[in-house]
């Protein structure tokens, strides 16, 4: 019996994890090209934010691409959401959105152990990267609105297939990068004395590999139902 | 229901077995100290004048300087041709000591001058203070007014506080930056010392090559160069033209390990060298022997002519004592094997040392001694004599080395019998909880809460058994037989223990055949058990519990903020669903809003990390503080005469800080303030027993017959804890009364936030509720405990609150004092967790269902879990002591929070007593 195997679902699947792994290798290679670690928490001088969302950006595009060739089969309903998508109340909304999203990142940083009266600019920037890897991508696909309801909604309807994977994929990549900085704390009391144990660094590095880890651990179904549809084709 | 039946008395149980066993692991891992066992013991004092009759005249010094030159961290390996060209050519005797646990400078300076060693719960004890050494050789040396100048290490200083004649000790031997500051100094000083010469020892100690080792390694370039430097003092010394017969001493106080630290127990740590120099002397064999680093301090002594310190078991270094004469030496050797077979008396009782191997030794040898001494004042010849001279001297150094070893064995080494039978004991009573309450179906099948008289009968036997083949294989020792009595009851109960929990366990692990399925009777969420477990794992690392108070803020925060979102998602969904989709943005912030109150308590506990910072406005801060507390207490008092008495309760706290000039207040002339002191004290405890009063008044059924027997225990808990906060405030710290009330504030808003989360899931459970509140209130406990300004080390114990209102120094009432303090929030959490179950119920959020009622889990699920709970990590941290007893930090991070763990549970258990005694009391009479 051949199971449903959705190929251009698997594409786009592959091709956004490949992206974001790609996204984090890049953070990596620059981060041990520049040596220093220390300048991970400043706002200016690091480039792991604009790379991060660069990637983010890229994987919004991957998922309009995909989604341009299944325009056909669109509801009315998924229609006319589409086209609000991009209306300036939307555009603003969605702005409004992350911002939000920053501050309050910055205020569970703070709950958790960063400093209240200082290091307000390594807060920002890990503020600002929890964000990019957690709401923006949902943002930039979907519009301010769209997202809420993606979050609090039980399954909206106006959903296409194609939003919905990536969609799925988002969510691995948010908790991954979540769980990855709450857990990068750990090395914080430690008395190993290393520079790189400084605030925001663990906590910086353990969202990308986190985010990486969520990726890899979604691709594991993908790759596995790939592996299966390419055996049965290959005994047939 | 069946489910509900009290089990305060099985937890009670559990609780005092974990206690017994947490006493007899402590009493197997830190023996009892050796030194007071010493106070009234009846060695005596002084020099032997008469063997056998003989009358006997000390020797007088054998030189009329001493320098001891102490090189800190100075290894074995570290002086040779090359690094210390002059020091290592020149060298009359280069032996080699053996340096005993733990590797770090105080216990070893201690070592050196006393001649003992420190045992762990002495370290343990000492680390905050370093205790004053009550005798040594430098007492012995200032009873006879010789002077001894000392330079360096400020280490000294704190042991000795004054028994220096002269002394120049570095400001600072912690700021190891200083690698030849302080070294020069000490150069300088013997620059100037060895121009008076009117001191019989002199004491340098160097820290520059320590301070080297710790911040560059023991490779580092400037070790050469420092050892060059010392190389060059001693040839100062060397060549000196004003010493004319000197005995001069390079050692180091402990070794360095390969990354440059100390405090283990390799070789490179324990091995020091120990160097002789004197004028004409014979140059030494090149065999090198190894000596303990005790045996230096009796050696010391008789050669200074003073008496061997009381406390000193080491036995002498026959390659000193090579100038004395004959009969001096012989007579060194007798006086400390004498003071030796005085203190193993002492130590293993008249008896075992009347039929020992040694005393029989000691006999012949004193034997030997008399009659050679005869010879020698007969002027008679010199080769009887020689072969005599040995004889004695051989025994007596065979009895000295055999009692140094027996009693040095008995100080440091554990009890391994003590700490497998305290470990089974705490391990099997924690498991055991916990099984019984995670498992109720288990614990009616195999009646795990209920005693079985054919187990204990087993259990009895095979207690005996052990006992006896312990005994037989001397794994356990006892010095009574009425204590191998004793010790068969902790045994009993652990392998009674033992027994339910493997069944137990077999039940759960095996897969069931004819049995129904065994479920969980309780919800464990994910991550409370994530956070639990790891907070229980972290007690590996050494860092992780000298910093205990981060994960514990980290997790708590983290957990709070985890609950309190998903309790916004649940409610935003919920609400997003009924008005179809629409509005997000409205619903979503006015969602938020109605949750303020817990952001606004997360924010609190931030606040709370700085408290200590708020010095400055302490007076506002106080009187805040207790304006918000008594607006707590009103809340729930029982009459309006209660809270006025509280509420003047907290005044006289205020009064008595602006008494003591803490916080503003009006001016008052000393003596004026002094005087009123003590008034306003006495008022404070009335109304501290007025409030108390008022409130059991109130509870007693006679007053209200119409109160249900649950709400008199309420009224009664309910006024415990009002006076137990009330006694607090006026205890702690003045800028840490502000964590009452916000302990308070913050336990409400997480109860509210549980129970507001538990309804919110889609199946409502109230076990689940019970749980979420249980792990909360242990986290929100342990943080305001350490915001208190606690940690895991012996020094933060704050003991000024257990001397308020104290004319004199009474252990019961600081103890309680210092107790109630130090352990305020976990006490003051737990009842308020009892408090707030018996008096909720969930109509208060909406949900009717009160089958199975809210409340009765006080005693039920609440208490057990709870204890179950915080005797689980103790007993996991006490089994990972076992395995890190030969750990670097076993002494400065390990027994302290060991000590700190088992006293948590004993002031949970005291607390638990009485709580459950009001249950007992006042539930079942009615």
């Amino acid at each position: 019996m051949v199971s449903r195997f959705d190929q251009q679902k698997t594409k786009h699947q592959l091709f956004h994890v490949s992206l974001s792994l790609a996204t984090i290798l890049i953070c990596m290679t620059y981060m041990q090209y520049r040596r220093n670690w220390a300048h991970l928490g400043s706002f200016w001088d690091s480039l792991v934010v604009p790379i991060v969302f660069i990637g983010e950006l890229l994987k919004v595009v991957l998922a309009r691409f995909y989604g341009r060739i299944e325009d056909g089969v669109l509801t009315v309903k998924q229609r006319q959401k589409k086209a609000t998508y991009f209306t300036p109340r939307e555009l603003l909304g969605g702005l409004t959105l992350q911002f939000l999203c920053t501050l309050l990142y910055a205020f569970i940083c703070i709950i958790l152990g960063a400093p209240v009266l200082g290091n307000y600019e390594q807060t920002f920037v890990l503020a600002l990267l929890m964000t990019l890897l957690t709401v923006s991508p949902t943002v930039f696909l979907l519009g301010g609105g769209g997202a809420l309801q993606v979050c609090f909604c039980e399954k909206p309807d106006f959903v296409t297939k194609c939003e919905d994977t990536a969609l799925n994929l988002f969510k691995y990549n948010a908790l991954g990068g979540i769980l990855g900085a709450w857990a990068g704390s750990v090395v914080a009391p430690l008395d190993w004395g290393r520079d790189w144990q400084a605030y925001p660094i663990p906590n910086v590095i353990g969202a990308l590999l986190g985010s990486a880890l969520g990726n890899i651990y979604a691709c594991t179904h993908v790759l596995y139902a790939t592996a299966r549809v390419y055996m049965t084709k290959k005994r047939s | 229901m069946e489910q509900h039946k009290s089990r305060l008395g099985y937890t009670l149980g559990m609780l005092s077995l974990f206690l017994l066993g947490a006493v007899l692991f402590l009493i197997g891992f830190f023996p009892a100290s050796y030194s007071a066992a010493e106070k009234d013991s009846t060695v005596p004092e002084g020099r032997p004048t008469t063997l056998h009759g003989v009358k006997l005249e000390p020797p007088p010094p054998a030189y009329d300087s001493f320098i001891l030159f102490l090189v800190d961290a100075l290894r074995d390996d570290f002086p040779d041709a090359t690094s210390m060209p002059v020091a290592h050519s020149r060298a009359c005797e280069k032996l080699t000591l053996h340096v005993d646990i733990p590797t770090v400078t105080m216990p070893r300076l201690k070592s050196i001058t006393t001649g003992t060693l420190s045992n762990f719960i002495d370290i343990a004890l000492n680390v905050g203070h370093t205790e004053q050494v009550e005798d040594s050789i430098l007492h012995r040396l200032k009873q006879k007014n010789r002077v001894v100048s000392f330079a360096g290490d400020h280490t000294w200083v704190n042991l000795f506080p004054s028994e220096f004649t002269r002394r120049a000790e570095n400001n600072d031997s912690f700021y190891v930056n200083d690698f030849y500051e302080g070294d020069r100094n000490v150069t300088k000083v013997l620059e100037s010392e060895l121009e008076k010469s009117d001191w019989s020892l002199l004491i340098l100690h160097y820290l520059g090559l320590d301070h080297i080792g710790h911040v560059e390694g023991n490779a580092s370039p400037r070790i050469n160069l420092k050892l060059k430097e010392m190389d060059e003092a001693v040839q100062k010394i060397l060549e000196h033209k004003n010493l004319p017969n000197y005995l001069l001493m390079l050692t180091g106080d402990h070794g360095m390990a390969d990354g440059g630290g100390h405090g283990g127990n390799t070789p490179a740590e324990t091995l020091v060298p120990l160097y002789l120099y004197s004028k004409n002397c014979s140059k030494a064999t090149t065999v090198t022997k190894t000596y303990n680093q005790i045996d230096l301090a009796p050696t010391l002594s008789v050669l200074l002519s003073v008496e061997i310190p009381t406390l000193s078991i080491g036995s002498l270094i026959p390659e000193m004592l090579q100038s004395l004469s004959l009969e001096h030496q012989l007579y060194a050797y007798f006086y400390n094997a004498h003071h030796l077979l005085n203190k193993a008396r002492v130590k293993f009782g008249h008896d075992r040392v009347q039929w020992s191997d040694y005393y029989t030794w000691y006999q012949n040898a004193t034997l030997v001694h008399k009659k050679l001494i005869f010879q020698m004042r007969d002027g008679d010849g010199s080769g009887a004599s020689q072969v005599l001279y040995h004889n004695a001297k051989l025994n007596y150094m065979r009895v000295a080395r055999e009692i140094s070893g027996l009693l040095s064995e008995s100080l440091v080494k554990f009890d391994y019998g003590f700490i497998a039978l305290g470990l089974a004991l705490t391990t099997a009573a924690s498991l055991h909880m916990m099984i019984s309450v995670l498992y109720l179906d288990l614990t009616e099948q195999l009646h795990l809460d209920s005693l079985n008289v054919a187990q204990l009968v087993v259990s009895l036997i095979a207690a005996v058994l052990v006992n006896m083949t312990s005994h037989a294989l001397d794994i356990i020792r006892t010095s009574s037989w009425l204590q191998s009595l004793m010790l068969l009851i902790p045994l009993a109960i652990a392998v009674y223990l033992t027994i339910d929990v493997a069944q137990a366990l077999l039940k759960i692990a095996l897969p069931p055949i004819y049995t129904r399925r065994l479920k969980l009777s309780i919800p464990l969420p994910l991550p409370l058990l994530a956070c639990f477990a790891i907070r229980t794992l972290t007690l590996g690392s050494s860092s992780f519990i000298e910093f205990e108070y981060k994960t514990w803020y980290y997790l708590g925060n983290s957990l709070i903020l985890l609950t309190a979102f998903r309790t916004l998602r649940r409610r935003i969904t919920k609400t997003n669903v009924e008005l179809d989709g629409r509005h997000l943005y409205t619903i979503a912030s006015t969602c938020l809003w109605q949750m303020r109150k817990v952001f606004v308590m997360l924010m609190l506990l931030t606040l709370m990390r700085y408290i200590h910072r708020l010095q400055a406005i302490r007076s506002t801060i106080m009187i805040f503080s207790l304006l918000l507390l008594w607006a707590r207490l009103h809340r729930h008092s029982a009459s309006w005469m209660q809270s006025v008495a509280s509420g003047a309760a907290l005044c006289m706290v205020y009064c008595f800080r602006g008494l003591n000039g803490q916080v503003h207040f009006i001016e008052l002339a000393p003596y004026l303030a002094s005087k009123l002191m003590v008034p306003t004290l006495v008022v404070f405890w009335c109304c501290l027993a007025l409030v108390l009063g008022l409130g059991y008044r109130e509870a007693l059924p006679q007053a209200h017959p119409t109160l249900g027997t649950r709400s008199v225990v309420l009224q009664l808990l309910q006024t415990n804890l009002t006076s137990s906060l009330l006694l607090a405030a006026l205890l702690q710290k003045v800028q840490n009364i502000l964590l009452l009330p916000v302990l308070l504030v913050a336990l409400q808003q997480t109860y509210k936030l549980c129970d507001v989360f538990g309804t919110s899931t889609r199946k409502f459970s109230v076990r689940l509720v019970h749980v979420y509140k249980i792990i909360m209130t242990i986290f929100l406990a342990r943080m305001f405990y350490f915001y208190q300004g606690n940690s895991n080390s012996l020094s933060t114990i704050d003991l000024t609150p257990g001397y308020i209102g104290q004319t004199s120094y009474n252990p019961v009432i600081v103890g309680l004092f210092v107790t109630l303090n130090t352990y305020g929030a976990e006490i003051h959490a737990f009842l308020y967790l009892i408090v707030h179950t018996l008096r909720s119920d969930l109509r208060s959020v909406g949900i009717m269902q009160l089958q199975p009622p809210y409340s009765i889990a006080a005693d039920s699920l609440i208490a057990p879990l709870y204890a179950a709970l915080i005797m689980l990590p103790a007993a996991f941290y006490l089994c990972l002591m076992v395995g890190f007893r030969y750990h670097l930090f076993i002494y400065s991070v390990f027994s302290p929070k060991a000590l700190y763990d088992c006293y948590t549970v004993l002031v949970f258990y005291l607390v638990f007593l009485v709580t459950s005694l009001y249950f007992k009391l006042f539930k079942n009479d009615a």
